[in-house]
């Protein structure tokens, strides 16, 4: 495969990364925050600047940098958990200006806005990340299915509900928090190898929002689904390439036309295009075994 | 020196209570965050620079605040009419209505910024001197009108909300819609006037930001990240608190960026929210507070 394709598959991984860390924490615990990007901040800087000036090989400096992420998000969260969901996301807005801001204010080391670029080259990076893709993947779809995760869904259907089942409410939302920060911190750390470049203005707001988008588009409860569009949506504005529409180059619109879809499909199909199915193999094999059983009955 | 940081800051204060008060009363009636209010503060700010530009000689400020306000209402509605209306009808959960908020604000800084792209535009000057004096103080012009303007908006408001049976309409739905509906309370008109006040108030704030910085399309949204840790800090449901803790913010903004640069400001500001959070989530004024926390 070309070079282009390759970087389109890690680009997709990455996408499918940081969606199903929003996936844990919205569609399980039903948590939006507008500042996962900064967690991919935190991690890819730390990880990235503590390999370059320690002379440290990236493996153990990405520990630390996940290891801090999710101390960072533990900080947070204790007065920032007590609060309502809409109040917590507008929060996790100002967390991610702040990083921005400490980011450029230690330009020193950081390289402020025009960005840190030496990031050392990993070879066969593709199937990395898609290992890790898949490890994230696996991890994620286990904690759906786990009893935590089951405590997780009662907490977004009815917090008080749950609380009277005698789940810590506070406790099981900081848990889920770190978690889905962690999973955002490796995102982080495979967009700075991909990019080789990291900068504050990549890990804005508006990447956080995206992946809020992403997940809300495929189906807010259906793994299968918000993974698909994140990969699909994430690739498909690269077939926009060269094509105007209007004298307006239709790449440049590509965020438009992700709100024009959204705000359809949030109107006309509250729950995502997936719903709360999700897909597997199951059906298949239903009819391999009911094909199987025709014949052995054909047989006799 | 300080004299002067203070009513500068007053008036950057007054602008954020502004934005405050339009993002709190959408939040009272409706009960969730309308983050679309940062969006509609940009397209206002960008309306008013092209209303002021589009005349060979440049019109009153007045005229302008007040088409831009027109506008903003116009705007507040569309965005109700596009993004809330049918999740209203289907009475869907909180968390898609704020969605549809922050989608609806993307939209509109990814509009402007691919249509006027992301240049700074600064507003004609309105004045010929940018500062006056009155004895051997200095004040600038511009922070003085922004001042005079928030403050007669205010003032206005604080009467429609607290003396008006519109305003004690508006009260009434924001304790309990249900019950008010059952006392005769026609909702739909009051969301229209809830709409209505929001979108003045981000129309007015546009152009006082405009005024105050350059323009560029996130200019709402991030001012309006002021306006919400303002009324956070003041307990969100009380007017006067919001108010108060806005002006406070704005001091202390202007007062930290004089002393210790731009760059610190937000680190210290979210701090001393995270603070705030943590010890007393209620605000300032704490009212409300259950509906917070």
């Amino acid at each position: 495969m070309s070079n282009y394709q390759l970087s389109l598959i890690m680009l997709a991984c990455i996408s499918v990364i940081s969606v199903s860390g929003v996936f844990a924490m919205t569609s399980l615990a039903g948590m939006f925050s507008l500042g996962q990007a900064a967690y991919m901040s935190i991690c890819a800087y730390l990880t990235f600047c503590l390999a370059k000036y320690l002379d440290l090989p990236v493996m153990l400096t990405a520990v630390v940098g996940l290891a801090a992420s999710g101390l960072v998000a533990l900080i947070i969260s204790l007065p920032a958990l007590k609060l309502r969901r809409d109040y917590f996301a507008l929060l996790s807005v100002g967390f991610g200006e702040m990083i921005s801001s400490i980011v450029i204010l230690l330009g020193k080391w950081t390289n402020a806005s025009i960005g840190f670029s030496r990031i050392p080259k990993v070879d066969n990076l593709v199937l990395v990340i898609l290992g890790i893709t898949a490890l994230v993947l696996f991890m994620v779809r286990n904690l759906k299915r786990s009893r935590f995760g089951r405590m997780c869904i009662a907490l977004k259907t009815d917090e008080i509900a749950a609380k009277s089942f005698g789940i810590d409410v506070y406790r099981l939302k900081i848990k889920i928090y770190v978690i889905a920060s962690m999973i955002a911190a490796v995102a982080g750390i495979c967009y700075g190898l991909r990019n080789r470049v990291i900068s504050p203005d990549a890990f804005d707001w508006s990447l956080s929002a995206e992946m809020q988008i992403l997940l809300f588009f495929g189906g807010t409860n259906s793994l299968t689904g918000s993974v698909i569009s994140a990969a699909a949506l994430k690739i498909l504005p690269e077939f926009l390439k060269g094509v105007s529409f209007f004298g307006v180059s239709l790449q440049d619109c590509k965020t438009i036309i992700y709100c024009a879809l959204i705000i359809v499909i949030i109107n006309f199909r509250t729950k995502g295009i997936m719903g709360e199915h999700e897909l597997s193999l199951a059906p298949l094999v239903k009819l391999a075994r009911k094909a199987g059983a025709r014949r052995a009955k054909e047989s006799k | 020196m300080s004299l002067q940081l203070l009513i500068s800051g007053i008036s950057l204060g007054s602008v954020y209570a502004l934005i405050a008060v339009g993002f709190a009363i959408v939040f009272s009636v409706l009960k969730f965050s309308n983050f679309a209010h940062g969006g509609m503060i940009s397209a206002c700010a960008y309306i008013g620079y092209y209303f002021q530009r589009s005349f060979p000689s440049t019109p009153p400020i007045y005229v302008t605040i007040l088409f831009s306000a027109l506008c903003g209402v116009a705007l507040s509605f569309l965005v109700d009419f596009i993004a809330y209306r049918r999740l209203r009808a289907k009475q869907a959960p909180n968390i898609y209505y704020f969605l549809a908020s922050i989608t609806v604000s993307i939209a509109i800084v990814q509009i402007l910024s691919v249509f006027y792209g992301n240049n700074l535009y600064a507003y004609p000057a309105i004045f010929e001197s940018t500062t006056f004096f009155i004895g051997s103080i200095r004040f600038s012009t511009i922070d003085t009108l922004i001042l005079l303007v928030s403050l007669a908006m205010l003032a206005v408001l604080i009467y429609l909300i607290d003396k008006t049976r519109v305003g004690l309409a508006i009260r009434a739905v924001a304790i309990n819609a249900q019950t008010s509906k059952l006392m005769g309370i026609n909702s739909g008109f009051i969301i229209v006037a809830v709409f209505a006040i929001a979108g003045v108030l981000a129309g007015v704030s546009g152009v006082l930001l405009g005024l105050k910085y350059s323009i560029y399309p996130t200019l709402g949204s991030q001012m309006m990240l002021k306006g919400f840790i303002a009324s956070v800090i003041g307990g969100l449901g009380s007017l006067s608190g919001a108010i108060a803790a806005a002006i406070i913010l704005g001091v202390v903004e202007i007062f930290l960026t004089y002393y210790l640069g731009s760059l610190s400001t937000p680190i210290i500001l979210f701090g001393v929210m995270l603070v705030f959070l943590a010890v007393r989530p209620e605000g300032i004024a704490g009212r409300f507070a259950k509906d917070k926390v």
